[in-house]
């Protein structure tokens, strides 16, 4: 026994430990992550019933043609296409500007830095909560707005508004985070080229344009392909806001929330992994764009 | 750093070994659940000195109860599809059919015995939990809708009687408006909730109907609209009306409460509600005004309804015999968060024409069940998408309607 | 001239954020103040910060009204510790294979961390309550606790970070006669201590902070979660938002605590995760 090559034992003792390392990691990735996944795939194609007698029924390509005629489908991406477009830029420009500000030589900046990402770490139902309170039509929202004198909205009740009440909420509560990626962004600048700059006679504001801007470029992407993933998957907000139906008048409805309902109120559990599945594909589109324009970047 | 490993793995396999749900701790004892939803504090204590009462007469039957207030169906049918559903637990006529065909309810039948007397119960609220003469639930009470009108505000108003007929109720309404200086309506003649539970009767005031006999959407008719005219037109052009976010209050009972509305159809609930929340509150009621001649309100009911999958069914159905029962129905029945489902019972009640509850019972006589096939939540959250969009004035009442029962028969259709 | 203007700039920044700060904490500040009023003073919709007359009411009807809020606190607070700790473990434990373990099929398991990466975990859902229906781990703590103790991110991050760990101290384990599983825990664990305190932070808030999930997995009201309990109990005192914010403050201290403890490792942990690969 003793004759085996100690190179050999050395290898088995490695790949062995190496295994037992990974092991909880690939149970757990395996039963929670890739067994959903196939499931997800396989029943996308079936009519499941999960009421009383379970029942599965190979359906086709129906749960997918169902999706092209559902309008909450298109209202619900309509709401993510609208959402997108208005809080991503907004959030991330905040984010831009305060990192900025905050990467001055200027004093207590720490202090700021702490109290800004506040709500950051506050769960999105306690702060949808909060909303909802300030919201209220008698609520601080529109009591300021009127000492301002202007318009006043039913933020909770009125289909044109209530999804802008939840965008402003998400952008309140998202700036902060990305604030704090530019901020590290911003820390690998080489205060070198900055130098160089100066003694080539730059303004500041040259050196924003020149330096500072085409740095931050790979993390724009990334944070404006966070924000949209991010809200591709919106739920919790529009859940508690409408009190789980995407109301008023489907303002607030988002694709999750869709899925959710037909999972669970319409107990239609193959269209729900279809529009799952759906939305999937399209998160991951984004993120493969994402890294590929994120790879190309980073070689420049 | 071993020491740490180790008792986190000992921790990992405890956890994954004892199962943290709840056992029955004693052989012998058996422990039930029944779930239901609160619609007011005091309802719930009320019924827990019941649950201790029943515990009291079956010592070997521990009752959990418990109280489920959001997304109630929804939680519902989450369990019942977990196999995790409570033993007993409340069912709205309107949500029945579909747990009745889906059959994860338990018939009845078999359990009921003669003493029980079944056929003291409200005939249309038995059959609300009906199907193929089976009965899958014993309604627990019910009530219909009355108009709730604030005194104070009609002796200022100078009016003597609550309207009686539809158009009298909308010329009350413009009275009772209140406007601050600035224009601002402070205080609306009538509240509305502009769903459609609240909205079916109206439907059918001049002959329309919510659904064909295939429980396809078929409210989109001139009949229909003439109904639902009358809320919009009242809403938006005469501006005498408010819901309750227009107002910032919650629900349209604290409309009424708060003094933000004058008048308000609601049911036997807010009775006690506004006693207590809103004590100086002079409030009465009447039936609800006639529209196009004819007498119409809506009623709802809730059953105790048995899971199929308990494991405990004769246990579960002794607390549903009991909770119904006649004895338990007349000291329950007496704190008027509802109307008792016993006809015997309800008679006793009836004896009194001053009291507030007399337009409710009185309208039993005449009002639609909230219920129409299992196809119901999904024309109702159509129909309410809909109308809401209507009433804010996004789209003409027909184009709202007639988008809402074709999406609502789409859906229907596909989903089948 | 130069000095003056640049000065001039400087308050311009500090009012940039003071005002912004303002916008952060006006929120908070106003839940606050609700917490603390009564129902009638919160009614007569006042926009006063300070409560006309301050009281603590609120808070004690919570605890006794609502006699679930505190086992919806332990729920939480088990599930999330719980969580985490196995988390700094597995993933630290992973990472470390990846990085510094050589062993056949590790290119294939690194290939599988960063393919599960893209997987959103929403669309997790629905399968993830199916398999623990089978399980029979609905309405229980493990339903909850398994499938979130190991993060395919923070399986990456680790490995990232111990990439860059210097391999000496290892050597010198091994020349002490340490196999792999002592020189992790006794030599490599105890050095990862800023990596593990930015993976607690964000575990941590994110377990404590979770809606979906424990809304489908979680439907036995004594088994709620903080989030689920808060939204049961927003349904049921839908008009008494002095009690909702009381309750939504209790909610937000104890996530506070750890950010307040954890929050110079902070920036760090966004670097980590901030896709820098």
């Amino acid at each position: 026994m003793l004759n085996k090559t100690l190179w050999n034992k050395r290898s088995t003792r490695e790949t062995l430990s190496g295994y037992l390392f990974m092991t909880p990691a690939i149970v757990v990735l395996g039963i929670f992550l890739i067994i959903p996944v196939i499931f997800t795939i396989v029943l996308a194609f079936y009519r499941v019933q999960l009421l009383g007698e379970i029942s599965f029924r190979f359906a086709g390509f129906k749960n997918f043609v169902r999706m092209g005629s559902d309008e909450r489908v298109w209202i619900a991406l309509q709401n993510t296409v609208e959402y997108v477009a208005i809080v991503v830029p907004i959030q991330t420009i905040l984010a831009i500007v305060l990192a900025l500000i905050l990467n001055t030589q200027i004093k207590g900046k720490s202090w700021f830095r702490v109290a800004f990402f506040l709500p950051t770490v506050t769960s999105s139902a306690v702060l949808t909560l909060i909303f909802m309170w300030i919201y209220n039509t008698n609520g601080l929202l529109n009591s300021f707005l009127s000492f301002l004198r202007l318009p006043t909205y039913n933020w909770l009740g009125d289909p044109d508004v209530a999804l802008k009440g939840i965008m402003l909420m998400n952008i309140w509560a998202t700036a902060p985070l990305f604030m704090v990626i530019y901020l590290a962004a911003l820390q690998d600048i080489p205060e070198s080229l900055y130098e160089a700059a100066s003694i080539d006679g730059a303004t500041p504001w040259e050196k924003f344009w020149c330096i500072t801007l085409p740095f931050l470029k790979p993390v724009t992407f990334f944070v404006i392909v966070m924000g949209i993933i991010g809200t591709f998957q919106l739920f919790d907000q529009s859940y508690i806001f409408s009190g789980g139906s995407g109301g008023p008048n489907n303002a607030t409805l988002t694709i999750v929330l869709l899925i959710y309902q037909y999972a669970f109120k319409n107990l239609d559990m193959g269209y729900a992994l279809a529009l799952t599945l759906m939305l999937a594909l399209v998160i991951m589109t984004v993120t493969l764009i994402q890294r590929s324009l994120f790879k190309e970047e980073s070689f420049d | 750093m071993k020491k740490l490993l180790s008792s986190l793995a000992f921790s990992a396999l405890l956890l994954l070994t004892t199962a943290c749900r709840s056992r029955d701790q004693n052989e012998g004892t058996i422990e039930i659940t029944l779930s239901g939803w609160q619609s007011n504090p005091i309802e719930s204590q009320l019924l827990e000195k019941v649950i201790d009462q029943f515990e009291a007469k079956y010592p070997n039957i521990k009752v959990k109860h418990e109280v489920i207030n959001s997304q109630y169906m929804d939680v519902i049918k989450t369990r019942l599809i977990g196999d995790v559903a409570p033993d007993v637990f409340y069912l709205d006529a309107f949500e029945a059919p579909l747990l009745m065909k889906f059959e994860v309810l338990e018939p009845l039948n078999s359990y009921i015995k003669p003493e029980f007397n079944i056929s003291d119960f409200e005939p249309t609220l038995i059959n609300a939990f009906k199907r193929n003469e089976k009965i899958y639930g014993i309604p627990k009470d019910f009530s219909t809708l009355a108009l709730f009108y604030d005194q104070t505000a009609f002796a200022k108003a100078d009016i003597k009687q609550p309207p009686k007929t539809w158009n009298e109720l909308i010329q009350y309404s413009k009275k009772l408006t209140r406007s601050e200086p600035d224009g601002k309506p402070n205080r609306y003649g009538f509240g509305i909730t502009p769903e459609l539970p609240r909205q079916q009767f109206i439907i059918q005031a001049f002959g329309g109907k919510l659904v064909d006999r295939n429980n396809y959407a078929a409210f989109a008719t001139p009949e229909s609209l003439k109904g639902l005219q009358l809320v919009i037109e009242q809403y938006r052009r005469d501006r005498s009306s408010a819901q309750p976010s227009d107002v910032g209050a919650s629900s349209g009972d604290d409309m009424l409460g708060q003094g933000r509305v004058a008048m308000l159809l609601s049911g036997a609930w807010s009775i006690p509600y506004f006693k207590e929340t809103f004590p100086n509150l002079k409030f009465a009621t009447a039936e609800v005004p006639t529209i196009n001649g004819r007498k119409g309100t809506m009623a709802y009911t809730v059953a105790y309804v048995m899971n199929r999958k308990s494991t405990h069914k004769e246990a579960a159905w002794k607390l549903i015999e009991y909770l119904t029962s006649e004895a338990v129905m007349k000291t329950s029945g007496n704190q008027g968060f509802a109307l008792p489902s016993r006809r015997s019972v309800l008679a006793e009640l009836q004896s009194d024409r001053t009291s507030l509850y007399a337009p409710l019972i009185a309208g039993a006589k005449y009002a639609t069940t909230w219920q129409a096939g299992e196809t119901l939540p999904t024309i109702l959250t159509n129909f309410d998408n809909q109308f809401v969009s209507a009433l804010i004035g996004q789209q003409s009442l027909k184009d709202a309607m007639q988008k809402a029962q074709d999406t609502a028969n789409r859906e229907i259709y596909l989903s089948n | 001239m130069i000095a003056k203007s640049a000065r001039s700039w400087v308050w311009l920044l500090y009012i940039a954020l003071a005002v912004y700060a303002f916008i952060t904490f006006i929120p908070f500040a106003w839940a606050l103040s609700a917490s603390f009023k009564s129902l009638p003073e919160i009614s007569s919709g006042g926009t006063n910060f300070i409560p006309k007359a301050f009281t603590l009411d609120n808070y004690k009807t919570i605890f006794l009204q609502e006699p679930l809020f505190g086992r919806w606190l332990i729920n939480s607070i088990i599930i999330a510790v719980t969580v985490t700790l196995f988390n700094l473990l597995f993933n630290s434990m992973a990472g470390y294979a990846l990085a510094r373990i050589t062993f056949p099929g590790k290119q294939f398991l690194f290939f599988l961390v960063l393919a599960v990466l893209v997987v959103p975990g929403q669309i997790t859902l629905l399968p993830k309550f199916l398999i623990l229906k089978s399980l029979g781990w609905l309405n229980s703590y493990q339903g909850l606790i398994a499938p979130a103790i190991v993060n395919a991110t923070f399986i990456f991050m680790m490995r990232q970070f111990f990439l860059n760990f210097p391999k000496e101290l290892e050597e010198a384990a091994a020349l002490d006669g340490l196999n792999r599983f002592e020189t992790f825990f006794q030599v490599v664990m105890p050095l990862a201590k800023p990596a593990l305190a930015a993976q607690t932070i964000f575990i941590f808030m994110g377990s404590w902070n979770e809606f979906l999930l424990p809304l489908v997995v979680m439907s036995n009201p004594e088994m709620f979660t903080l989030p689920l309990g808060l939204n049961a109990f927003k349904g049921q005192y839908v008009t008494y938002w002095n009690y909702i914010m009381a309750a939504s403050m209790i909610f937000t201290l104890p996530a506070l605590a750890i950010y307040a403890f954890f929050n110079r490792y902070f920036i760090q942990g966004v670097t980590f995760t901030g896709g820098k690969g």
